[in-house]
């Protein structure tokens, strides 16, 4: 399942909408945590504030029309949200024009902002390249119930197995400069199923995930133990990665203190862009001694 | 030129958008052929555009410009441009090097000519009709 927005709390279409994110035993997308209870992961959050843009354009297009990754402006990741949290998702639309929605969004764990989208782009294309408008405005139906959020749904049958988030090969490594890695994308992948039924294609979100954990393997590997992915800026899908695809991905770091750190990433297929972006690290509060 | 004002904040915008560093971005280059633009990066180059200069720039709005005076039937042919389309186009684009233009040139590839300098030249304009707008 690729869908992460479990009832719309309160909508009004072409501009603003509250919903909620249970994070359950059952989600794919937890990793362990220090603490304990495994977190869900931080661009799933993400990409849970773009489904509920994307479910507010949508429901004011009519279903004709539906948002796609594009860029976005700034990610800041300022907490997590555990198995047994549910994330309350705010997301405002700035503008929707004919080609794109234009959205910011906060996502927060009782009271408390774990994640924020800025400057966020989305291409609107039509739905018929996508999904069967008939299923998503079921779909939509089913999960818009105003009001107060109900309780997290039990999970059915096993525990999902966790998505694997690292690339297949090390490519290259020059040690505190930057790496090349490259993943195939099969095909088999779950997620591809809801994303898209008609188009698969690797969701931006699970692709920011990935490199933010490569850029961390990257300062790890200098020195860097406490780092940790803060955000990201300047996020940029510029096409559809298909299943098929080789996907090379380089990253490099740009700047490095004793606290803070900024890496810039390019990912390819064929020699072409893809995705292109800034991730950024800051060692972990407790950690820096 | 009168883009000399804004050209270096126009190319630091293309630089950051298109992934370039600001040195490797010349004036004439076409943000298609020689920076990979993609239709993402048009719609992002645009929005960056319209925040820093505080301008809204339409949609279509070269090609509607370019076509001034002519009929869709003068301007292009199955989707492709006439001789006097070429010629208006020219006049309109008139940053974009002689040898980029080839007769009967599709319509869709317009965007393609498109350089820097051009995206200066589209800022200007907005500038100057707000400012027009905002006087009368």
């Amino acid at each position: 399942m690729f869908h992460f927005v479990d009832q719309i709390l309160e909508l009004d279409p072409g501009r603003h909408a509250l919903g909620v994110k249970h994070v359950t035993p059952g989600d794919t997308f937890v990793r362990p945590t220090a603490g304990g209870e495994p977190a869900l992961l931080s661009c799933i959050i993400g990409e849970a504030l773009g489904q509920l843009g994307a479910w507010n354009v949508m429901a004011a297009k009519d279903f004709s029309m539906r948002p796609v990754a594009g860029v976005v402006g700034e990610v800041v990741i300022t907490g997590e949200a555990t198995v047994g949290d549910t994330v309350l998702l705010d997301t405002t639309i700035d503008s929707v024009t004919d080609d794109a929605v234009f959205y910011h969004a906060v996502a927060s764990v009782d009271g408390t902002e774990v994640l924020r989208l800025e400057n966020t782009l989305g291409p609107l294309l039509p739905m018929e390249q996508f999904n069967d408008p008939d299923e998503l405005r079921e779909r939509f139906e089913r999960i818009h119930r105003p009001g107060a959020p109900t309780e997290a749904p039990q999970p059915d049958g096993d525990p999902a197995v966790p998505f694997d988030m690292s690339f297949d090969e090390i490519l290259s490594l020059e040690s505190g400069k930057e790496t090349t890695a490259v993943r195939q994308v099969s095909g088999r992948e779950a997620f591809l199923a809801d994303h898209f039924p008609r188009k698969p294609v690797l969701p931006l979100s699970l692709l920011l995930e990935s490199l933010l954990q490569l850029g961390q393997k990257l300062l790890v590997e200098d020195g860097g133990e406490g780092f940790v992915p803060t955000g990201a800026r300047k996020v940029k899908m510029t096409r559809f990665v298909e299943p098929g695809s080789s996907l090379v991905a380089k990253i490099r770091v740009v700047e490095r203190s004793a606290e803070n750190a900024l890496l810039k990433f390019r990912c390819e297929v064929d020699g072409g862009r893809v995705c292109v972006g800034e991730a950024v690290y800051s060692v972990a509060v407790g950690e820096s001694s | 030129m009168k883009t000399d004002t804004i050209y270096p904040k126009v190319r630091e915008i293309v630089a950051d958008v298109l992934a370039f560093d600001e040195e490797e971005i010349q004036r004439d280059g076409s943000l298609v052929n020689d920076y990979s633009a993609e239709s993402i990066d048009f719609l992002d180059l645009v929005y960056q555009l319209e925040r820093e200069f505080k301008i809204k720039i339409p949609r279509g709005m070269i090609e509607q410009e370019a076509r001034h005076g002519l009929s869709d039937e003068e301007f292009e042919e199955n989707g492709r441009l006439t001789d006097k389309g070429l010629e208006q186009l020219r006049a309109f684009l008139s940053e974009v090097p002689e040898d980029r233009f080839t007769p009967r040139m599709q319509v869709a590839l317009i965007p393609t000519l498109f350089t820097v300098e051009t995206i200066c030249k589209i800022v200007l304009r907005e500038q100057e009709r707000a400012e027009q707008a905002a006087s009368t």
